[in-house]
Parts: structure tokens; C-alpha cells; sequence
């Protein structure tokens, strides 16, 4: 079943539309996005992958061209990142209003400005209402076989699917995969079967003016079509692992049987969390960790149930400015309905790509040890300031005069 | 509409489930609407016979031969003899007059004429038992006879000379209307079953009192044939130009010398110094006012100076003599004075005098009719005969017309006059010939070149049918001096017609309507559940067919 | 039938075009000289509603609506998948001058530089009219909009959208308009019949924006072109021009001006008027001469 190569995350991601068999692929360059498409074009240029490749002069035309391919009865494939895919954002909403089931993977980046190409979250976590089920991948493995997965439940549904991966952590780190045996992710992944094709034969318009009167039923099919999605990729994840060796689910927990403090993550970060949460049981501390792999749909009965009761400490590599992290909003909705009380604290870090180490991941351990009421948003490893809240006291200081630079 | 009551009723996407037609009724927005409102076009109300020119062009450019012909002769029977004289005044009034020049209507006329000069005419009515008698087979007397016998009469045409067809045959020169045109057109009317007798004068051998108790209706077109005296001095040594103007038919006829000179300015004059010309005489026309007033058509005036017909202006002859073989003519010099009660300005005597020699003077100052055969009840104060609209007079049977009612006129006029009488016989003595129903529906104003919109017509020049120059006109004799237009050439010139008045199918109201509300079915449907009421069919339609009325006004009918 | 336009229809009647839409109309002839292997690409313009609120649309041939920007690129897509499946449906782009000039430019020189094989039909109304008139870089100098009011109406001339176009070297730009459907049909079966981005500038009256009756709108259009604001030609590969209809019988552009409200500040400032004459005769000089270059021998006309 397959063959082990050696792969960064950008390429495992190339894989992964291949061995969908992606028919129309399109993009635009961005780092650290770029060799994802670099590296499918040169498939489709080799005949290696059957499709079409337009390079286009935009994401959002990105996104669109994708769209527009997929309306027509193809599976589509692009990637990018940050700027990328807030510029894509309009087209986002239309892929679900089109019900076009595009996948997409997103590198994650910090946004600017400033300029920044290193990983954070923001970029793919601002996408959170326009629609799109979302994954988040840790290991290459996962950055090859989400796009898989995702196509597999995307195209039952009707919605589209982004599967995010850390810039350069995952993106530019090569790991050890096993790229699947074409048949059995054919076996896996039938051909794209859509629910209309744009055919001259049925002169309809699509997406056209719709009043008050039928707006809300025709989106309301597409939140039904999302809640169907959660049970869908729970199947078709077990189902990946029936045939393809990987099983995945929305969530991933570790240690987490007797676990009193637990830590929430998503991304290549969690393996620094997972390491740190052995060092941590070493020493004695009930520790354990929950992995968020569903975005969305949010997987809120496991949430909920893995959670309930106990000290959890969300690490958000993001944050939503005005409220929290987003994934410890996100938390503390899925346990606000019906849970058992429990203490959420929100510890953003690694903001702009730095590091998360796992000696930050321990200093996080043991603040929040340290604390007896939750906190909404804590941040970790801001320059001279321990962790602790934003201060909402602040002067804010004027810009100095330019100082003469001396010949 | 499907039923959409439930969201299970909704499709997944907002994907369209039928198209707009029968939903959206954007009819109801309108506040106006186009209607199809045919009236009469300028050229045919210029036409003293109101031939319905659009109509028959839009039926010849479609190749509807018989049709062109049924509408034609609908009005005219005889679309090979005016396509030939005819003055056209309805070129005159064409809406295209001052843009490069009006459609060729006579030429088309005659390639109508030619083209279906084997057509026999139209069946004629059910027989009414009625008898009618025409008298005179000029164009008149032939006219009437063709609606009378389309109208199921029985008709009987007199004629005093050896051959009908009256001032077509004899008045006419040859190298304008050739006789055997007419012979073709007098013996398709035979076929009808009109007979003819001829050498049968009325005074002579006939009887209007007699033709009065054998007839249902008697119809007398005997035309204008007798010459007027000028009144001078040796007026005996001149010849008559309607005479001549006969005997140039027979072959061999040749002018008694070579230097000629016509008195008059008149169409006989010119048609005179024309054939004169013709037959190798030198011909000078000597007309006591200027060509301004000159009663002949231009066209023959024009074409008469380029055959080398000398014109005499302001000069009148005041006697003649002979001095040996030649003739010898006082002329005087006149001038314009006032004008007169035709408008035109009157010749005055100046006094100055001169001589002119030549071998003979025709005369051809203009013609009258004959009354000597009506008797005095006929007559009115003024001693001419008392003449109605069509043709009638005091006595109920007997009707008049053509020359002998309105003095030297067209051709087509005279046969004007004789559908008119034709009718008027038939509302005295019941019977009458099918007409379409268009003639009743289309309204009577009359489409001016303000009502029409010719900006999707290309400039075009006019295309005329074959014309001999002059010097092959000279060298052609009395054999004829123009032809007929080609298939193609008659197809382009009917494209350079507005059709004003007259849906044509041209289908600019179709191609320039934005909502699909015009459906096309051989011409324009108007769909008024989705006619918006724009206005643009109106607008842009060419010949102002389409007329644009309130719905307040629609709905009061 | 004086006219070569077929009679086929690839519309329904009902629309909700404004009485006398030149875009409305301008869709209908397009479509007659296209195949019904044809699919429409509409972003955001008037024909958005034209074409009939949901469940019902009045085109024949499937139309996929698009964002305002995308109309270019949205049909690539399409087409790309067509390709893939091993159809050759024709896909139309069809964008207003907004969606065109402004906003869309972007995805639409991306198609025209790739050369996608894509039909782009621009109706410009000169203006972004379905939003109630504002001013886009489509609008003429001396032009009344809702955003440039007659204290300031608009200072700059239209963007000449050919030119940008024909620097893309396409196989195909054409202007045309409705008022002259022989012309613009000729243009449609041209670009139906080349493959590559192939550009169609539809002039198209919009009475409610021009501020005219609605049946005035073909006579308007017709003005244009024989003012020479807005004449007809069309470009091969970008370099080679020719000059479809030459006008026959001159309009003075200021007869074009007044026959629409929209141009009155236009109107009542003399200066303007006359750098707007002078504008219009360099534009055409400038065009004969291209024309020229490209027919050696003086074109009847």
C-alpha cells in the first residue's frame, strides 16, 4: 500500500491533488505556498497528472477560475496563503453559494503588514463564517491525505473544503509519507459525480437574483449540507483508514483519559505541545492534549465531551482582536451548552511565526497552573511582559523625531 | 410557478427552474403600446390612380408575381402602358425625393408590366346580367371596361377608328408605347370577354339614345380630338400635329420636307417635333412663352433639347404664306406679362416682328373634344357637358369621362377616371369585384417625410431602367427609346423604398426590439404580455406603419 | 427582411431590462450569432436582474452568475473544464463597463495576455447604471452622473478599453452596437468562429442613465457612431485595424450630445465642448490612420 518518499508538507499537498486526480488546478504564486503549484505544474506539463493548470494573475481570480471549473462538472484544486486568501474571500463565499466542492489548501501566514511570510493562523481562521469545512493538518502525511479526505466528503455534500498546514513548519519541513497507491485512493475517491455541469442542453442560470421570499431556504439547504459534513468526515476518515492505513477524525486526543489540565492545539505546533505533555505526566501532572482537526464543522460533541470538567488551556497561534484567540471562543461556545463547568484559558502565542517551543508550551503549564480563574486572552512571550493579559491602560506614544544619521 | 411551500420544494442551489415567458408579464408595466396602422404613402397619393406602390413592390421583391399584379391592377390594369408614359408624379412625392433621388417607381412599373405581361387578368365576377356599352377605347374607355367587366357586366367597346386603343394607339408616337403593347393589353381583355367593335363612330353609326335602351349603362371616353384654331392669317397652310402624330404609326410615313416647325408647347407639340426629328426632319417648336411655363412634361422637354429640337421661345406665328415651296411665318416677338388664370405668366405682344421660312408648320396648340353627338339635355349653362365626380351626367345611364370630360390629360388619369366610373355604374346598377380587406382597414392620412425614419436605409443611388442616348434614340427611328430593369437591378431599387405606409416585413421593429415582444410571423406579431411599451418599433419603423397608443385609449376602444 | 439577423431567439420574453435597454437588446443579438453550444458568464451588472429573479431567467443558454471582478477568469474556468471533458462550448463572458473598465480589468487582461479561449462581450452603458448612475472610467468628459453632478460632471475621457485590449495582441476586438445589427452580427460569427480571447465593445443605450425616452435609444447608439464618438472597427492580433462602417452622412457630436439629458454640463460650457470636438477628431484621425496602415489602398467610404 503505497510508497514511502520524502516529502516537505508543499509537495505532500501536490500529492494529494494528484492522487485525487484533480482535473483543473489554479493558482498564483505566494509564499509559502509556491512549490504546492510549482510542483503540480510540472505534473500536469509531464502528463503525469491529467488536467489543466491556468496561471492565473490573482488569487482571486484563483479562486474563481476553480470555481467556474468545478461548476462546469470538474474536481479543482488550489493553494495559497495569507494575503492570498484574504484576497480570495469573496470568492470563498461564492464557492459555497455555488455549492462547488473546490478544495483548497491554505498555508497558513501572518498578515500584513507588516510583511511577514512565517505561520500563523489568522489568515485561515478569519475564513471561519464564509462556509467551508476546514482541516488543519500537523504532519506531511496529513498535508497529502486531508486533500484526499476533504474531497471525499466534500463532493458528497456540495461544499467546498480548505486544509490549512504551518508555514515553512510543515510547509518547508520534509518528513517521511507513505504517497498512496493510486488505485486504492481511486478505490476510496470516486470521480467527482456533480450536481450540474453548466449544460447547453439545460439553459438554467445559476446563482442569479434570488428575493427575500427563497433566499433563506437555499442557504438554509447549504447549513443542513455542513451538518451532514460533520457525520461525513467522521465515516470517511474512519473509512481512510480502513483503506489507506491513516484513520482520521475531527479531533485528536492524546492522554487525555485522566487528563485534569489539557491543552487545545491545531497545526505542526501540537507536536512541541504533545512532547510537552509527556515531560509534564514525568513529572506527574495529570497532562493531556486535544488536537483540533475539524474546524469546521466543529466537532462540538467531542468538544464537549472531552473537555467537560476540566482545566483546559487553548494555544491560539491567532488571535481575534477585541475578544480572544479564536480557537478559545470556539471552545468556550462548544462548552457553554450543556457542559459541565469548565475553566477555559485562552493563551495566545507565536504570533508572526515565532517559535513555539516546548519550553513555551511548559511556561504555558505553568501559568496556567498557577491560576484559579480563567483568563480570556493571556500572552505568551510578548518582550518584556510576563504572561498575562493586553493592558487596556496604555499610552499610546507618539513617533519620535527622525533621528540625523550621522555620515 | 412550482409549489414552493416547503424548503424540501427548493433545490439545493439557486439554480433557475423555468424560463422568464408567462411569468414575468412585464406587459403590465406598459402605459403605451405599438399598433400596426397602414396608410397611404405619399407616392401613392400623388398617384392620380392611387396604385398602391408599396404594396406591389414588397409582393415583386418576395417574387409573389401574381399577387404584385392583382394589387396592382387593383387601381390600374395597364402596368405595361403607364410603366412606358406615365408622368410620374409619384416620384414627385416619394419621401426618398431629396435624398439621392426618388425609387424608379415607373420603371419598376414597367418591369411589373413586362414581367407579368403574361399573366392573363383576374376572373371576374359572377355574371350580373347587365350590359354596359363603353364608347372610346383610349385609356378611359378601356379602364372602365376592365372594372365593368371584372365586375361581372356584360361590356361591348366602341370605337370609331380601324383598331382600338384610341390615343394609346394613334396619339401616342411609337418610340414611347409601341402599338403592339397595345395590342397585347386590348387582346388580354378580350380574353376577359369584353368585345370590341370598331370603325363604329358614335354620331355615325352610333346612337346614344339607341346604346341607351340596349344598355344597362353606357360610358362615352370619345377623349380631345379635335385641334383649336389659332385664329391667324393662312392658318389652312398648316398641318395638324395630332394628324401626324396618327399617321407616324404607318410604316414609310415620312414629314413633307426637312425644315419643320411646331406651334405649341404642349406634350403633343414636343411628341410632334420629337417624331419629326425621328424621321430625319429638323424640327423647331415655336411656343409663345418661355419653358418655365411649358405645359409638356420636363422629361420630354429635357430629352427633345438633346435630340436637337430647335426651341423659338416668346414667339407666336402671326400668318403664314407660301412663297413657292416654302412657307413663309410672321413671328412675333412676345413677352411675359401678368399672370394669367392658370398662374402662368401672360404672353404680350411686343410688336417686333420677323420671318422664318420652312417646309411645313404643324399645329399643336392643344386639342377639344367633339359634342356635336350629345344632345343639348346633356349639356350645362356653359354649353359643355355637365359632368359629375365619376363620370356621371343628367342623364342616370350615361356616364362620361376621360379626355372629353377634362380636357388633354394623362394617361393616368384617364384610367382613373374609368375605375372611378366603372364604379359608379356599378353602385347604379349593382354588381361590383372583390377587394381585399386592406383597403378598408387602412387608415387615410398620409405618410410625409416627417412621419418617416430612413436612418437604417444606406445611401443608394436611384437605378434606372435602359435609356437610349440621344443619337441611338435618332438612329432608332420610331423603334423604342427605353427598356426594361434586369431581376436584379428592380430588386435594388425596390430595397431603396422607405415602404411608407406599409408593412413590407422589412423587420426593423423586430431587430431592434429589446424584449423579444415582437414574434415574427411573415411580419410583425406585437406580444403585449411582454411588450414593455418602449416605444423603438415606432421609432425606428422606417415607413411610420407603427403608431403608439395610450392603453387608457385602448382601453375605451 | 431587411436585415441578416437570424430569426432564432436565445432569450424568452419577459425580462427585467428597462424599457428600452440597449444591454437587453444588445444579449439578444449576441446570442443569435452564437451557437447553442454557448455558456454565459454574468458578474454584477444590470443584467444580473435582467435576466430574472429565481426560479425563473429569461436566457436560453445556461448562465452561471458571477462576482463583479470575475467575468474574464469565471469563464476561463468554465472553459478549462469544458476542454478537460473534451467540449468545445463556446463560453461568453458578458460584463458591463464596470465589470469591464473598472473593476474586472484585472482578470480580464489576465485572459486576454493567457489568450483564453474565451468570448468577452462588454455592453457599455457608460456608466454604472444598476447601481443608479455613477461614474465609471467608461464615462464620457462632460457627463452628468449621481457622482458627478452637474457642479462637477466628469473631467476625463473615456477610457479607450480597445486599445488597452488590442496592447494584449487577442486574435480579436471589435466595436459595435445594436444600432447597427448587420454590423454587429458579422462581428459575433468573426469571434464565434476564432478561438483565443476574442473582445466585443457593445455600445448599449441605457435611456434611464442617458437621460432620453426609451425609443430614442436605437437612434442615440446610431448618433454615435455616425458622430464618430464612437465608431466602428475592429482589431486583428492587436495591430491590424479596419474600420467597419465609415459614416455615411456626418452627425455633428453635438447632436449626439443633445439628444441626451446626461450631457448637459457638456452642453453648457463651450470650452469643453470644443476639446471634446477635438478630442473626437484625433480619435477618429488616429484610427484612420491604423486603418490606413493596415489597407494601403483608401477603403471606399
Amino acid at each position: 500500500m503505497g510508497e514511502r518518499h520524502l516529502l516537505t508538507g508543499n509537495h505532500a499537498a501536490s500529492y494529494g491533488a494528484k492522487l485525487s486526480r484533480a482535473e483543473v488546478i489554479s493558482a498564483y504564486p505566494i509564499t509559502p505556498q509556491t512549490t504546492i503549484v510549482e510542483l503540480l505544474s510540472e505534473m500536469v506539463a509531464s502528463g503525469e497528472l491529467d488536467a489543466r493548470y491556468i496561471t492565473v494573475e490573482s488569487e482571486h481570480s484563483a479562486m474563481a477560475a476553480v470555481i467556474g471549473a468545478s461548476a462546469a462538472g470538474c474536481r479543482t484544486y488550489t493553494a495559497t496563503s495569507g494575503q492570498g486568501l484574504a484576497l480570495m474571500h469573496e470568492m470563498l463565499h461564492w464557492a459555497v453559494g455555488a455549492r462547488t466542492p473546490v478544495v483548497l489548501t491554505n498555508v497558513t501566514r501572518a498578515m500584513a503588514p507588516g510583511w511577514s511570510i512565517w505561520s500563523e493562523q489568522t489568515d485561515f481562521l478569519s475564513q471561519r463564517d464564509v462556509g467551508w469545512m476546514m482541516l488543519f493538518a500537523e504532519t506531511v502525511q496529513e498535508a497529502q491525505d486531508f486533500v484526499v479526505w476533504m474531497y471525499r466528503v466534500a463532493e458528497q455534500v456540495f461544499l467546498p473544503g480548505m486544509v490549512a498546514m504551518d508555514a515553512f513548519i510543515l510547509s518547508h519541513t520534509s518528513e517521511p509519507l507513505i504517497v498512496h497507491d493510486q488505485a486504492a485512493v481511486d478505490a476510496y475517491l470516486p470521480p467527482f459525480d456533480p450536481l450540474y455541469t453548466l449544460d447547453p442542453a439545460e439553459p438554467r442560470a445559476y446563482g442569479g437574483l434570488v428575493n427575500r421570499d427563497h433566499y433563506f431556504e437555499i442557504r438554509y439547504k447549504a447549513f443542513e449540507a455542513m451538518e451532514r459534513a460533520g457525520r461525513l468526515l467522521v465515516e470517511a476518515g474512519e473509512e481512510f483508514g480502513e483503506a489507506l492505513g491513516h484513520r482520521y477524525g475531527p479531533v485528536d486526543p492524546f492522554m487525555m483519559d485522566d487528563a485534569e489540565i489539557v491543552f487545545v492545539s491545531a497545526g505542526a505546533m501540537t507536536s512541541n505541545v504533545r512532547y510537552a505533555v509527556t515531560l509534564l505526566r514525568e513529572r506527574g501532572i495529570k497532562a493531556g492534549l486535544l488536537r483540533l482537526v475539524a474546524f469546521r464543522p466543529f466537532p462540538f460533541e467531542e468538544v464537549r465531551r472531552l473537555l467537560e470538567g476540566r482545566k483546559v488551556a487553548v494555544l491560539d497561534r491567532n488571535m481575534s482582536s477585541g475578544h480572544s484567540g479564536i480557537f478559545a471562543e470556539e471552545i468556550r461556545s462548544a462548552l457553554s451548552m450543556g457542559a459541565a463547568p469548565t475553566e477555559v484559558y485562552g493563551y495566545v502565542l507565536g504570533i508572526g511565526g515565532r517559535d513555539i517551543r516546548v519550553e513555551t508550551v511548559l511556561d504555558v503549564a505553568d501559568d496556567l497552573m498557577s491560576r484559579d480563574e480563567p483568563a480570556r486572552t493571556l500572552y505568551v512571550g510578548v518582550k518584556g511582559l510576563p504572561i498575562g493579559p493586553a493592558r487596556a491602560d496604555r499610552e499610546i506614544a507618539r513617533l519620535a523625531p527622525l533621528e540625523e544619521v550621522s555620515p | 410557478m412550482p409549489d414552493l411551500s416547503h424548503v424540501d420544494d427548493y433545490p439545493e442551489i439557486p439554480v433557475s427552474l423555468r424560463s422568464s415567458r408567462g411569468v414575468l408579464r412585464t406587459g403590465d408595466w406598459r402605459n403605451m403600446r405599438p399598433v400596426l396602422a397602414e396608410r397611404v404613402s405619399a407616392c401613392t397619393h400623388e398617384c392620380p390612380a392611387s396604385v398602391p406602390i408599396p404594396r406591389y413592390f414588397h409582393h415583386l421583391a418576395a417574387g409573389r408575381l401574381e399577387e404584385a399584379f392583382a394589387t396592382f391592377t387593383l387601381r390600374n390594369p395597364f402596368p405595361r402602358i403607364t410603366g412606358r408614359v406615365c408622368p410620374r408624379t409619384c416620384e414627385a412625392g416619394c419621401n426618398r425625393v431629396d435624398r439621392e433621388g426618388p425609387v424608379s417607381i415607373r420603371d419598376l412599373e414597367r418591369y411589373l408590366g413586362e414581367a407579368t405581361a403574361g399573366l392573363p387578368h383576374l376572373p371576374s365576377a359572377e355574371a350580373t346580367g347587365s350590359k354596359v356599352a363603353v364608347v372610346g377605347s383610349g385609356p378611359a374607355g378601356l379602364s372602365a371596361a376592365y372594372y365593368l367587366r371584372r365586375s361581372g357586366h356584360e361590356v361591348v367597346v366602341f370605337e370609331s377608328q380601324p383598331e382600338a386603343g384610341g390615343m394609346l394607339r394613334y396619339g401616342i408616337p411609337e418610340y414611347r408605347l409601341p402599338s403592339a403593347v397595345v395590342d397585347d393589353e386590348i387582346a388580354r381583355l378580350q380574353a376577359m370577354g369584353i368585345r370590341f367593335r370598331t370603325g363604329v363612330a358614335l354620331g355615325g353609326d352610333l346612337d346614344l339614345g339607341n346604346l341607351e335602351d340596349e344598355y344597362d349603362a353606357v360610358f362615352v371616353a370619345t377623349g380631345a380630338w379635335l385641334g383649336r384654331s389659332m385664329g391667324v392669317e393662312g392658318e389652312s397652310l398648316m398641318e395638324s400635329g395630332l394628324d401626324f402624330l396618327v399617321a407616324s404609326h404607318d410604316a414609310g410615313v415620312r414629314p413633307p420636307g426637312r425644315r419643320c416647325a411646331v406651334v405649341g408647347g404642349g406634350n403633343t407639340a414636343l411628341d410632334v417635333a420629337r417624331t419629326l426629328r425621328r424621321l430625319g426632319a429638323e424640327a423647331t417648336v415655336l411656343y409663345r412663352r418661355t419653358p418655365d411655363e411649358m405645359p409638356a412634361i420636363g422629361e420630354e422637354y429635357r430629352a427633345a433639347v438633346e435630340e436637337g429640337v430647335a426651341f423659338e421661345f416668346l414667339t407666336l406665328p402671326r400668318a403664314l404664306r407660301k412663297d413657292g415651296a416654302d412657307l413663309v411665318v410672321t413671328l412675333e416677338t412676345m413677352r411675359l406679362g401678368d399672370p394669367d388664370d392658370s398662374g402662368r405668366r401672360r404672353p404680350e405682344p411686343t410688336g417686333d416682328d420677323r420671318e422664318a421660312r420652312f417646309d411645313a408648320v404643324y399645329s399643336a396648340i392643344g386639342e377639344t373634344a367633339s359634342l356635336e353627338p350629345f344632345p343639348d339635355a346633356l349639356k350645362g349653362g356653359d354649353g359643355w357637358l355637365a359632368v359629375g365626380p365619376s363620370g356621371e351626367t343628367k342623364a342616370d345611364r350615361v356616364f362620361v369621362g376621360g379626355d372629353l370630360a377634362t380636357g388633354p390629360a394623362t394617361v393616368v388619369e384617364a384610367i382613373a377616371w374609368g375605375r372611378r366610373t366603372a364604379e359608379a355604374v356599378n353602385e347604379r346598377i349593382g354588381g361590383g369585384y372583390e377587394v381585399p380587406d386592406w383597403v378598408a382597414e387602412q387608415g387615410d392620412g398620409v405618410v410625409g417625410p416627417t412621419d418617416i425614419n430612413p436612418a437604417t436605409f444606406p445611401d443608394t443611388d436611384p437605378h434606372h431602367a435602359p435609356h437610349l442616348d440621344a443619337a441611338a434614340r435618332l438612329a432608332a427611328g420610331m423603334g423604342e427609346e427605353a427598356g426594361t430593369m434586369t431581376d436584379a437591378e428592380a430588386l435594388a431599387e425596390i430595397e431603396r423604398c422607405y415602404s411608407c405606409g406599409y408593412c413590407n416585413e422589412c423587420g426593423t421593429c423586430f431587430v431592434f426590439c429589446p424584449d423579444v415582444a415582437i414574434r415574427w410571423e411573415d411580419g410583425p406579431v406585437f406580444d403585449y404580455t411582454f411588450c414593455k411599451g418602449c416605444d423603438i418599433c415606432t421609432t425606428e419603423c422606417p415607413g411610420h406603419v407603427i403608431l403608439t397608443v395610450k392603453e387608457e385609449e385602448v382601453a375605451r376602444g | 427582411m431587411r436585415f441578416g439577423i437570424p430569426l432564432e431567439e436565445r432569450i424568452e420574453p419577459g425580462n427585467l431590462g428597462c424599457q428600452g435597454c440597449g444591454g437587453a437588446l444588445s444579449m439578444r443579438m449576441v446570442l443569435k450569432g452564437l451557437s447553442d453550444d454557448t455558456v454565459a458568464v454574468i458578474p454584477a451588472c444590470c443584467w444580473s436582474i435582467i435576466d430574472g429573479p429565481w426560479p425563473v431567467h429569461a436566457l436560453q443558454v445556461p448562465v452561471f452568475h458571477t462576482a463583479f471582478e470575475t467575468a474574464a477568469i469565471m469563464a476561463t474556468g468554465i472553459k478549462a473544464a469544458k476542454l478537460q471533458q473534451g467540449k468545445d462550448t463556446t463560453v461568453m463572458a458578458w460584463a458591463g463597463d464596470g465589470g469591464t473598465f473598472d473593476i474586472g480589468l484585472q482578470a480580464l487582461s489576465g485572459a486576454a495576455e493567457r489568450n483564453e479561449d474565451i468570448i468577452y462581450v462588454c455592453y457599455d452603458n457608460e456608466a454604472y447604471m444598476n447601481t443608479g448612475i455613477q461614474r465609471s472610467s467608461s464615462t464620457p468628459i462632460g457627463t452628468w452622473t449621481t457622482t458627478t453632478p452637474d457642479e462637477r460632471p466628469e473631467t476625463r475621457p473615456k477610457k479607450n478599453i480597445m486599445e488597452i485590449m488590442a496592447a494584449h495582441r487577442i486574435p480579436y476586438a471589435a466595436t459595435a452596437t445594436p444600432a447597427y445589427p448587420d454590423d454587429l452580427l458579422a462581428k459575433v460569427e468573426i469571434a464565434r468562429d476564432l478561438r483565443g480571447t476574442r473582445f466585443l465593445h457593445i455600445l448599449s443605450a441605457c435611456p434611464p442613465g442617458w437621460k432620453m425616452g426609451s425609443g430614442d435609444a436605437i437612434a442615440a447608439m446610431r448618433a454615435a457612431v455616425d458622430s464618430r464618438v464612437f465608431p466602428l472597427y475592429e482589431v486583428r492580433d492587436g495591430l491590424d485595424v479596419t474600420i467597419t462602417r465609415w459614416p455615411e452622412h456626418e452627425v455633428d457630436p453635438e447632436a449626439y450630445f443633445a439628444m441626451q439629458g446626461r450631457f448637459r454640463p457638456l452642453l453648457d460650457d463651450p470650452e469643453e465642448l470644443a476639446r471634446v470636438r477635438r478630442l473626437i477628431d484625433r480619435q477618429w484621425e488616429t484610427l484612420v490612420a491604423r486603418h490606413r496602415e493596415h489597407h494601403p489602398e483608401p477603403a471606399a467610404g
